[in-house]
């Protein structure tokens, strides 16, 4: 069953992408719309979407830079392990949670890091590839996308997705100690 | 909230910095000036002008722990190193620090300005017993050199980022101009009317938007996350048309963030790479778990967003001033 399902999305992500273009420039045929001109009017976009990200990611990942440089994260985990070791998540996969809304290269490293230290298929390893899995890099999709449009107030945007991000993981906990439980 | 979440993660890794540098200097955690003894196993001579010893220096994990008033070694030390006399007749030791060096070792090169070696003082050196007294080189404000450099390279790795962002960017926000011409966006609008309606009311059923964030969603759905990028963006940008207050996230918006940060995806590709990398017996055996973990994610996501946008803080951020406040 599970090997249907994972064949069937690795031929969508195969094809989807030609078949987009195909469709889409397609239809435009069809519907009579001079494809080259138009596809290079929204193209000139690009750039300036891009640069304006750029001040918002420079503010971002400076910001979370100096943080885990100052080895800051060590003493975060040293006050939260207690909560966490309560709900059964081992106090090595904490950094991991608390490093995945912040940066997707560091957590990814992190989450090597433990697959290597534990066996990718022990508790551990399977627990850090789920957490991983199962959310994105927060702070930088909101840098990213807000900043594409100059939204310099998120309002409730952050609070939003760190709970997502909360949720997310007390979930992979959840589930993956079903698993092994069983 | 950002505001305050911003400066915290400034404030709180200076001052950790500072603090951690102050506690090594006063602790001497990096042991700088003392001498520690250990045996250099010579095995060959490489140069006859200054007379330079290849070998191993040895050190038993007991007197290195004790040392270091660690307790990271567990088995004797033994690292390649070279020896050479200088011609004011010193004596100098350098460690080539690698993957198999120590940790403490491995720390330390990075603290002394992220060389590969490590270079020490010779007070004493025995040919006949091996027995080496030396000194390590300086290492000092440790954290404080590492949150400048990552402050300076971290602002370069933002401008990468972003500029990389331009290729892809480009021919997605072409081919969506198309799709749009066409009125693609439109019908794709219309086919999921009754889910967008209810999770974005304030955006109109048919407006482009609500294309671009389906595609965006899909896109992410199924792991493609350079041409999610782009489609979110795109989304962005119409939402954005729909704004009354330039500069402020509306309700929509922020439902579509929490949707992205959530990350729903299908198959989670890099996690799996590296599993299989590693040798897991199943890589993919986290498919069901990880959907698992970013369902509740997505599901508390939206229960949240939806929540905090009926307190009274967030909907007066929303209100729009008076025409003459605005001054930018």
């Amino acid at each position: 069953m599970i090997e249907i399902f994972k064949s069937f999305v690795t031929f969508i992500s195969a094809i989807s992408i030609p078949l987009f273009i195909l469709v889409f420039l397609g239809w435009g045929v069809y519907k009579k719309v001079k494809v080259y001109e138009v596809f290079v009017e929204g193209a000139k976009d690009g750039f300036n979407t891009a640069v304006k990200i750029i001040p918002y990611l420079v503010a971002m990942l400076f910001a979370i830079g100096v943080f885990r440089a100052s080895g800051a994260m060590d003493v975060v985990v040293a006050v939260l392990s207690p909560v966490t070791n309560l709900i059964g998540m081992p106090a090595e996969v904490l950094p991991l949670g608390l490093l995945r809304p912040l940066s997707g290269s560091g957590s990814m490293g992190l989450m090597t890091e433990l697959m290597k230290t534990n066996g990718p298929d022990s508790f551990i390893g399977v627990l850090a590839s789920t957490m991983f899995g199962s959310s994105e890099t927060t702070f930088y999709i909101l840098a990213v996308y807000f900043g594409s449009v100059g939204i310099k107030n998120t309002r409730h945007a952050l609070p939003a997705g760190l709970i997502a991000d909360l949720f997310g993981m007390l979930g992979a906990v959840f589930i993956t100690r079903v698993l092994f439980s069983l | 909230m950002l505001n305050h979440v911003w400066i915290s993660l400034l404030l709180i890794g200076i001052f950790t910095a500072v603090g951690r540098d102050i506690n090594d200097e006063v602790q001497n955690t990096y042991r700088n000036g003392l001498p520690v003894t250990a045996h250099f196993e010579s095995v060959q001579q490489t140069a006859s002008v200054n007379p330079s010893f290849e070998g191993e220096i040895v050190i038993s994990a007991a007197a290195f722990n004790q040392f270091y008033n660690i307790s990271s070694a567990v088995k004797e030390i033994r690292h390649p190193a070279t020896l050479t006399t200088l011609t004011s007749g010193k004596q100098k030791l350098e460690l080539k620090i690698s993957d198999s060096s120590p940790l403490f070792w491995k720390e330390m090169a990075k603290a002394a300005g992220g060389k590969e070696k490590l270079e020490a003082d010779v007070r004493s050196y025995n040919a006949g017993t091996g027995e080496c007294v030396f000194a390590m080189e300086k290492v000092s404000y440790v954290k404080i050199k590492a949150v400048t450099k990552a402050a300076l390279d971290f602002a370069d790795t933002a401008v990468t980022i972003s500029l990389g962002l331009i290729g892809v960017m480009a021919l997605w926000l072409g081919i969506m101009k198309v799709g749009e011409a066409a009125g693609l966006l439109e019908l794709l609008t219309r086919l999921m009317t009754p889910v967008t309606r209810r999770l974005f009311p304030d955006v109109p059923p048919n407006h482009p938007a609500v294309g671009a964030m389906i595609m965006n969603i899909a896109a992410n759905m199924f792991g493609l996350n350079n041409a999610a990028t782009p489609m979110g963006l795109k989304a962005m940008e119409e939402l954005n048309k729909l704004n009354p207050k330039a500069g402020t996230a509306t309700n929509a918006m922020c439902t579509f963030l929490v949707v992205n940060t959530a990350g729903l995806t299908l198959i989670p590709a890099t996690a799996i790479a590296i599993r299989a990398g590693l040798g897991s017996a199943d890589p993919g055996m986290i498919i069901g778990t990880s959907i698992f973990g970013a369902g509740c994610a997505t599901v508390s996501g939206l229960i949240a967003v939806k929540l905090l946008q009926r307190l009274p803080k967030y909907k007066r951020e929303m209100e729009v001033t008076e025409p003459e406040a605005k001054n930018d």
